[in-house]
């Protein structure tokens, strides 16, 4: 197997003393996704919840079973202000994915718009592509979440 | 042309053309992690995204933002300052009030705990 080279800590690690940083394991920021997949994910959401409004957030990982109430339980912590939030929590390994909207978001996005989401975001989850599906229904919902005249300027 | 040279023509030549085109084709991919299947476990800790609390207009409460409900004590492995791991600590607070937020953070800390956020919409989907 080839590794990359270890050149983002400038740790002066050698046989003789402890690892370095990078040697040890631990939480490597790109385990999960690879760093273009990350900016990717990151720069809608990013950009999504800064033409809306709202605050968009991504939860991956496993959820726990009624997945429905770990979400919204998740949702009431997403911020300062969970009304205006929007959650979607993705479990690859149980194969859910939840959209959960606030009291206000939920004017903004109506369930149907968030069921036509979850639908294409499923459709590419079933093919494989994680960040492409999230992606996606990050878009979809933003479009339909829609510009604010507040926002404008 | 003697048994050397017709082998180095017409066998070394070939596969060195053969080995040339291998290499190109297989090492994009050498480094690259397994794709997702669906119906594969996926066993890495939940990982929580949150966007860039940039100067947003209107009434986001953006930058008064500490991390999304991260109580731990533990340092947020950070990217930019868009992705928090869920910590451990979190995990188990069923009720909400146990494990929450006020487990001592320095900022932001107060400002996550669990509030009702009204009656909840969304949607949901299996594949």
């Amino acid at each position: 197997m080839t590794r990359a080279l270890e050149v983002d800590s400038h740790d002066t690690a050698t046989a003789t003393t402890g690892a370095a940083r990078t040697d040890q394991g631990g939480s490597a920021a790109d385990q999960v996704f690879s760093y273009k997949e990350l900016a990717r994910l990151d720069e809608a959401l990013t950009m999504s919840s800064r033409e809306t409004g709202l605050r968009f957030t991504l939860y991956v990982g496993e959820l726990r079973t009624p997945t429905r109430a770990h979400a919204e339980e998740l949702h009431a912590r997403s911020g300062a202000n969970p009304a205006d939030a929007v959650l979607i929590a993705v479990s690859p390994g149980q194969r859910v994915v939840e959209v959960v909207t606030g009291a206000s978001s939920a004017r903004r996005l109506p369930d149907r718009a968030c069921a036509l989401a979850v639908l294409s975001m499923t459709s590419s989850f079933a093919n494989g592509d994680l960040v492409g599906g999230i992606v996606n229904g990050l878009r979809q919902l933003s479009d339909q979440a829609g510009h604010p005249a507040s926002l404008r300027h | 042309m003697n048994v050397a040279e017709a082998l180095l023509v017409f066998a070394g030549i070939p596969l060195a053309i053969v080995v040339v085109l291998a290499v190109l084709t297989l090492k994009p991919g050498a480094d690259r992690r397994p794709r997702y299947k669906p119906g594969q476990a996926w066993d890495y800790a939940p990982i929580w995204f949150e966007p860039h609390p940039a100067h947003t207009g209107g009434h986001d409460p953006a930058p008064a933002h500490g991390p999304a409900a991260v109580p731990g004590s533990s340092g947020t492995a950070a990217l930019g300052s868009s992705m928090y791991p869920e910590q451990p600590a979190e995990r188990n607070t069923d009720t909400g009030d146990s494990a929450g937020p006020a487990a001592g953070r320095s900022q932001g800390a107060t400002a996550h705990a669990p509030q009702p956020a009204g009656p909840l919409g969304g949607a949901r989907g299996t594949w």
